[in-house]
């Protein structure tokens, strides 16, 4: 036998090796290039927001009756009450894409409409995703280089279980959308978030004793030496190597570009109120290499605190056009956490996995509590005045799981929602693809940003994009 | 070569090595702060974790850039500058700079570039480098003080390509067309990260300036030295934390009443017990990789061993305790090999075997995909009394059967140890029957006789020669590295297999002594 011989090939080995660009070309072909009638210039969407919300949801609680057109919201979506109006429940979507790991081929496929990728030495289940995820795409084109930051990610008690704290497939969500398609891995610490995006707003730390300098000049003065120094650098080296520094030397040239873009505070723009987060350690998983428990009680308690905050700064991230594009993780596919507020003490898998009645119901809490949450984020956008419309109005949001029914851990009819008026999103119904792929949703958000692709993702899955969401 | 791994391959001509760009990891950002400016509270704990790649987060290929790391560079760059270039800590840069300011200033700041830049680079600063590093601080002192113009040049410093990466240009090699061999510079660096994970000590960049890293012989003296350092062992143990399932321990789920014993403590003495076995017995003990398989002791404290029904142990502190060889000897019996794999209550082997035969026998059983994957389900844990009946009814289908024969079987052979990794004899009232049959390792009757197997093949000798080339070489293996594993393996082997030889194979390849004439 052959040990040697047996060895994939890596994705990265495979994409670096033979140059970046000739081989973003098989996904680039399978996006289509048709343009689209209904995304008119001049009412393209302007921000996108997408919240990954773990577990699933109680179908039986979950989708509301009446008519199309006039949806009576379920108890799971009763707290979304205040911004029916600009919602739109999407029933009969299939998450066929999601092909791989049960848990991390669905989170995969939420943005990406993408199977699984190969496995790799460690990897064992499976890789990450063979297309970017569509955050990613909206942001090169109405985010990068134009607002200070290309996009944001978030995320509230991450990588809670078998991750212990890293990034994984079965906790990454987003994915580059240069040739390597690399996982992103979301902000975490909610302090250290304030201090990046509004520590200019609010200038509480001390300036670096003698600097008299601006200090955006004197940060301006040392990344100028330092890209200089990249761009030196990468030229001496061979084409793998390069591409390696170059990247790097991107992302110092986006952050440079940013540092000119700094927030300015305004009537829509100012930084919200920084929370106390006091005993919220977020970077609870990151340390199950130390003793103690993945039980913190301490941190699972400040969820809910932790959770709005993260809210009022990706709000404020959005409306300080500090970027366009952000997304919100609640946990990730494991949700080996607790939720003491709601007096759940086991975590919220162990819950998924309990059918029994009881289970059932913490389901539903947990669910309903997600759609409060989810509320909150809307509201909060919805009180934003852009001039005449709200932040949401110009936005899309988009809010949905990495599975249907916890318990079976199925991926057909997935509780979506969309949200906002971005690109004409028409809301305040409940529309009903029976059985569609998720795929021709991903199309249809890519359509509202003014997109004009045909077909997103695995094309094996993608028929085109949904009639009737605007 | 029974199995004949590699096959028959002409490595007469081996291929010019393979020597990608490789940046510092948060293991060696934290321990090249720590060695290069006394910063212990291990800075790189706040960057994004690595992928896991080629599985120790060191894989080249897979060392992404994301927004949030460069952020990060930036803002540790920032804060180490600030903390160098306090009034308590400017003097140790160079001691013209502490307050007040011994003569010139820019002559003061050559000396901290000729000296800490110097190591922060891994090199000598070419005069053009450090005028440019120069007139960044004039640039700076226009308006700010001395300190801060100078917090400012080593804030630049440290999140430079120079110090973040690891460049490396190489020079001729006397007859050769197709490699370069690394500079002096470079294999100190090369030296010093693959033993320590950190930055060449003074003795190694002597050694280097002398031109002693330019002959085989050189290189060995300092590989024994550094090897025999005491934070080579650091190195060793970050690597079994990646190999093993054991850096997770104390987060292990369980149901409490079904085990009432277990808690988040004796998860982390499991790793404890791991750990402190394999440091033992590699750099005191006889330290030969199938010896770990095969060791009729182990290494417990008080707590532990009454965990595990041992009785005799005392004291808090780890100890050597000898083990009966019958329910456990070898490095497969302890807790935390057969409690780590398991991610539920009932025990499952298909994880435990899976462990084994791709980590430790370097055999790729791919996942069911397509119509084969959507008829996989985990079988229900009532459906039998034991795993064995559980799980061979699910494998035995012929889909299944041809990757799970050698899978199940190494699992079933661990199914004494319950999902927290104490001995049973009983599963649900029916007694256990560990012995089995792989076509990986032939038979054993239970799970010390599944360690002696593993200890015998010669395929898990070569897969652990390859795990350390991956690990030390920061890659994933392929074809081209054969030439180079066939030749470590068989030195590897004619050492009795000793973990200290192989460690120091590493330095005697091709791999590690040159780097392609055509850069990558």
């Amino acid at each position: 036998m052959n040990v040697l011989g047996k060895n994939k090939l890596h994705r990265r080995t495979l994409l670096t090796g033979a140059g970046s660009i000739a081989l973003a070309l098989p996904w680039l072909e399978c996006m289509g290039e048709k343009k689209l009638a209904h995304a008119q210039a001049g009412t393209t969407a302007k921000r996108f927001l997408s919240v990954f919300q773990p577990g699933g949801t109680i179908a039986a609680q979950y989708w509301p009756s009446g008519t199309p057109e006039a949806p009576i919201l379920s108890p799971i979506l009763k707290p979304l009450e205040s911004v029916k109006s600009k919602l739109l429940v999407l029933r009969g979507l299939d998450m066929k894409s999601a092909v791989g790991e049960q848990h991390q081929a669905g989170i995969i496929a939420f943005l990406t409409g993408s199977t699984q990728g190969p496995e790799t030495v460690v990897l064992t289940d499976g890789g990450y995703s063979y297309y970017p995820s569509i955050d990613q795409i909206i942001a090169t084109k109405i985010s990068k280089n134009i607002k200070a930051k290309a996009s944001l990610q978030m995320a509230v008690r991450w990588a809670t279980g078998s991750s212990h704290g890293l990034l994984h497939p079965i906790n990454a969500a987003n994915f580059e959308d240069s040739a390597n398609l690399a996982p992103i891995p979301p902000r975490l610490d909610p302090q250290q978030i304030f201090d990046d995006l509004f520590g200019t707003l609010t200038p509480a730390v001390a300036p670096t004793p003698g600097a008299n300098t601006a200090p955006l000049e004197r940060k301006k003065s040392i990344l100028d030496f330092v890209i200089a120094r990249y761009a030196e650098l990468s030229a001496r080296l061979g084409p793998n190597d390069r591409a390696k520094l170059e990247q790097h030397l991107t992302k110092l040239r986006e952050i440079e570009l940013g540092l000119s873009k700094g927030p300015v505070g305004s009537a829509t723009c100012r930084a919200p109120v920084r929370a106390n987060t006091t005993g919220y350690n977020p970077t609870t998983g990151l340390n199950s290499n130390e003793e103690g428990s993945i039980v913190d009680v301490s941190t699972d308690s400040m969820i809910p605190t932790v959770g709005k905050f993260m809210m009022d700064m990706m709000v404020m991230a959005l409306a300080c056009d500090i970027t366009a594009v952000g997304s919100l993780q609640w946990s990730d596919t494991e949700a080996k956490h607790t939720f003491p507020w709601l007096n759940l003490h086991d975590h919220q898998h162990a819950y998924e996995h309990d059918d029994s009645p009881g289970g059932m119901a913490a389901c539903t809490t947990i669910a309903t509590w997600y759609s409060e949450m989810h509320n909150y984020l809307l509201g909060a956008m919805d009180q934003v005045d852009m001039g005449g419309h709200t932040l949401l109005d110009e936005s899309v949001v988009f809010f949905g799981s990495e599975l249907s029914l916890p318990s079976t851990h199925m991926k057909d009819n997935m509780p979506f929602l969309l949200a906002g008026q971005g690109g004409g999103l028409r809301g305040g119904r409940l529309l009903n693809f029976n059985a569609t792929s998720h795929n021709n949703l991903l199309v249809s958000i890519l359509n509202l940003f003014g997109d004009p692709r045909t077909s997103y993702g695995d094309p094996q899955f993608c028929t085109g994009a949904l009639n009737g969401i605007t | 070569m029974p199995g004949g791994i590699i096959g028959a391959q002409a490595c007469s001509a081996p291929l010019p090595p393979s020597a990608p760009l490789r940046r510092l990891t948060r293991f060696e950002y934290n321990n090249t702060l720590r060695d290069l400016a006394n910063i212990t509270d291990n800075p790189a704990n706040a960057f994004p974790s690595e992928e896991s790649g080629n599985g120790f987060g060191n894989d080249a290929a897979s060392q992404s850039v994301p927004n949030i790391l460069a952020e990060k560079y930036i803002s540790a760059a920032a804060s180490i500058a600030s903390t160098l270039t306090d009034p308590a800590n400017v003097g140790k840069l160079a001691s013209c700079a502490s307050a007040p300011l011994v003569g010139d200033e820019v002559t003061c700041v050559r000396s901290v570039i000729d000296g800490f830049v110097a190591r922060a680079y891994r090199r000598t600063v070419q005069p053009a480098e450090a005028d440019g590093l120069t007139q960044l601080f004039q640039k700076l002192r226009v308006n700010e003080t001395f300190s801060s113009s100078l917090a400012a040049m080593l804030e630049a410093v440290l999140q430079g390509p120079d110090f973040l990466y690891k460049p490396e240009f190489g020079e001729p090699v006397p007859g050769r067309t197709d490699v370069l061999r690394p500079t002096g510079d470079e294999m100190a660096v090369r030296l010093s990260y693959l033993f320590l994970g950190s930055i060449p000590d003074d003795a190694l960049r002597q050694a280097a300036a002398r031109g002693e890293l330019q002959t085989p012989a050189g290189v060995q003296t300092q590989a024994q030295r550094l090897l025999a350092d005491p934070n080579a062992r650091q190195v060793t143990a970050f690597f079994f934390d990646n190999l093993l399932p054991i850096a997770a321990l104390s987060a292990l789920e369980r149901d409490k009443t079904l085990f009432p014993a277990w808690n988040a403590k004796i998860g982390s003495l499991m790793r404890q017990e791991t750990q402190t076995f394999l440091d033992h017995e590699i750099f005191e003990g006889p330290g030969t990789w199938p010896g770990m398989f095969t060791a009729k002791y182990t290494y417990l404290n008080d707590e532990l061993a009454a965990y595990y029904g041992i009785p005799g142990v005392s004291g808090s502190s780890f100890q050597q305790v000898a083990l009966d060889g019958l329910k456990r000897g070898g490095l497969l019996t302890q807790g935390g090999m057969v409690a780590g794999p398991i991610h539920s209550n009932p025990t499952n082997p298909v994880t435990r075997g899976a462990l084994i035969v791709k980590k430790l026998l370097c055999q790729n059983i791919p996942l069911p995909t397509g119509a084969v994957l959507s008829q996989v389900k985990v079988p229900e844990p009532n459906s039998a009394p034991t795993a064995r009946e559980r799980f061979s009814a699910h494998s035995s289908q012929p889909a299944c059967a041809a990757c799970h024969s050698n899978l199940d079987p190494v699992g079933f052979a661990l199914e004494n140890f319950d999902a927290v990794g104490q001995w049973r004899d009983q599963e649900n009232g029916v007694t256990i029957d560990p012995s089995g049959n792989s076509p990986l390792f032939g038979s054993f009757s239970g799970p010390v006789e599944l360690g002696q197997r593993v200890a015998e093949s010669p395929e898990a000798m070569q897969c652990f020669a390859r795990r350390w080339m991956e690990f030390g070489y920061g890659r994933v293996t392929g074809e081209r590295d054969a030439c180079a594993l066939q030749s470590t393996w068989e030195k590897f082997k004619g050492a009795g297999y000793n973990v200290k030889t192989l460690l120091i194979q590493l330095t005697e390849t091709d791999t590690f002594n040159y780097l392609p004439a055509v850069r990558e």
